[in-house]
């Protein structure tokens, strides 16, 4: 009797736990589309493609800011990807070796490294000599946020390749460059792509490490890759200090746009991880 | 004419050594068995060969593998590996890549023909010799993860052959086949032994006297009796061996 009683309070508690975990999450969605989505149906489309009201008066759009995110993420992904995915591949293939064990190790506290500190060093080598806030700035600190992720996913999407695949191809007199770039990356090529959606997603919702790199920019659009470029998160980063009703309407309406995009790039991956089993 | 010969071959995986001192000759083109229990390091012998045991940082090899009497540590990986093609005990086609494409990848990354139309003679004739064609030739875009676990070992075997190899390696090729398909594999072995070399490995004594024309017995890293296939059978020298043909030993 006594036994069952405990076994309900457990589960009662288990319960609880659960449900104060994962509240916030329903309570942020809740509210971010209560609040987000009056603004959005008030101004349909042209928020997506208006600059921001003056203060104070109207609501206007965040054109800018979404076309900033856009250029920063592609920058982004189009530095960090590249190096990202070979040093994946480095670290897979020679795991053994002291620079790829050291590699793993570090990549590991890459991914929980504090974003803003990321932010600072960009500023130290970047803004602070170019003299202004850029794009290039605020994409090249997105690039070392995404970096992480995409090479551990790559690494472990390669390392989960039984054996016996990377057996036969050397058997083929493959060298080790077709075997890895026609072969196994063909075979991990749904491991590597999730991270890489991880990776893009992940940097698409950043904002500290652009408040001292990118600089903001939500009534111009885009300027040139060494002028400031706004961002989804900064421009409601901005708008919330600021002491006008419209703004914060603003931010709403922003903080409904970015989930959205987030959630368009990470419900497929959540939804496809089921298949990557070989 | 001796297709393959080891001198002395040693092999230690960190400090265990699996393979004691051996020295073997296999002459060209017949079907060449090693047997013996689990362990005994047959595999390991296969293994070195064809060099595939340098993608284990742990193993250390000693002694000398002559293929046609040129040690294949002096010659380049590739080249060897072009020459020794490679079967193994878990068929594992590409599952990425069409039925095509697998038998397709080593002609084509090796440059071995030189038009596409020639590549499709290839892969055709590759396949035809692994009697595989009649099964596949309306499915060739196809994954290769489609086919059943019988006609992937073919498969493995086809994309084994385009490459023309003068010796084909199988290490257990059967040991994971239903017995109908196994037996595929052996007639298909009788059949390729015409035109090339072939090293198996095997744990069944049954299946060494039946595919085989020399044998080899294997027991702890050490050579214990070699000869043709029926002299073994019929008339062993070595007590180890009776044992282990009678069923005695693992």
């Amino acid at each position: 009797m006594l036994r069952k009683i405990k076994e309900k309070l457990f589960l009662l508690g288990i319960t609880i736990a659960t449900v104060l975990t994962i509240l916030p999450l329903f309570h942020i969605i809740l509210s971010v589309i209560l609040n987000g989505l009056p603004v959005l149906l008030e101004r349909g489309l042209a928020f997506l493609t208006d600059t921001v009201a003056p203060p104070g008066d109207g609501l206007g759009g965040i054109g800018p800011a979404i076309v900033g995110t856009f250029v920063l993420t592609f920058l982004a992904s189009l530095m960090g990807l590249p190096i990202a995915i070979l040093t994946g591949i480095f670290s897979a293939e020679y795991p053994n070796s002291l620079i790829g064990r050291a590699t793993k190790t570090l990549l590991m506290i890459m991914m929980e490294f504090p974003t803003i500190l990321v932010g600072l060093f960009v500023m130290d080598i970047m803004v602070i000599p170019m003299g202004r806030y850029s794009a290039v700035a605020g994409a090249l600190a997105l690039a070392i946020v995404m970096m992480p992720y995409v090479a551990v996913y790559t690494e472990q999407a390669l390392r989960e390749i039984p054996r016996i695949y990377r057996e036969g191809a050397f058997a083929l007199g493959l060298s080790r460059a077709i075997v890895v770039f026609r072969i196994l990356m063909g075979m991990a090529r749904k491991g590597i792509l999730t991270g890489v959606l991880i990776g893009i997603a992940k940097v698409a919702g950043e904002t500290a490490p652009l408040l001292f790199t990118a600089g903001g920019s939500y009534r111009v659009y885009f300027a040139g890759l060494d002028r400031p470029i706004g961002a989804i998160p900064l421009l409601i980063y901005d708008l919330v200090q600021q002491p006008y009703e419209n703004y914060h309407q603003i931010a709403w309406g922003a903080s409904l746009v970015l989930m959205l995009i987030f959630l368009a790039i990470f419900l497929p991956i959540r939804l496809s991880i089921k298949e990557v089993k070989m | 004419m001796i297709a393959v010969e080891t001198v002395n071959l040693r092999v230690w995986y960190d400090n265990k050594e699996v393979l004691k001192g051996v020295s073997l000759k296999i002459p060209e083109n017949v079907c060449f068995a090693i047997m013996g229990p689990s362990g005994c390091g047959k595999s390991t012998f296969l293994r070195t060969l064809n060099r595939i045991i340098e993608l284990n940082e742990n193993a250390r090899v000693e002694g000398d593998v002559l293929l046609f009497g040129k040690s294949v540590f002096k010659m380049d990986v590739v080249e060897v590996r072009r020459q020794i093609g490679m079967v193994f005990q878990i068929p594992n086609p590409f599952p990425h890549m069409s039925i095509y494409d697998n038998v397709a990848l080593g002609v084509k990354f090796n440059r071995l023909a030189r038009s596409k139309r020639e590549l499709d003679e290839i892969v055709e004739w590759a396949l035809k010799k692994s009697a595989l064609w009649d099964e596949v030739k309306d499915r060739l875009k196809e994954r290769a993860s489609s086919l059943s676990g019988g006609q992937m070992q073919r498969l493995c075997i086809a994309r084994a052959l385009a490459m023309k190899p003068k010796v084909l390696l199988m290490d257990e090729p059967t040991a994971n086949l239903d017995p109908v398909s196994a037996n595929k594999i052996e007639e298909l072995i009788d059949e390729l032994k015409r035109e090339l070399t072939i090293v198996i490995v095997t744990h069944s004594p049954a299946q060494a006297s039946r595919v085989s024309d020399y044998v080899a017995f294997l027991y702890m890293g050490e050579l214990i009796e070699v000869g043709r296939t029926e002299e073994v059978f019929e008339n062993p020298k070595n007590e180890l061996t009776e044992r282990y043909l009678t069923g005695r030993m693992g």
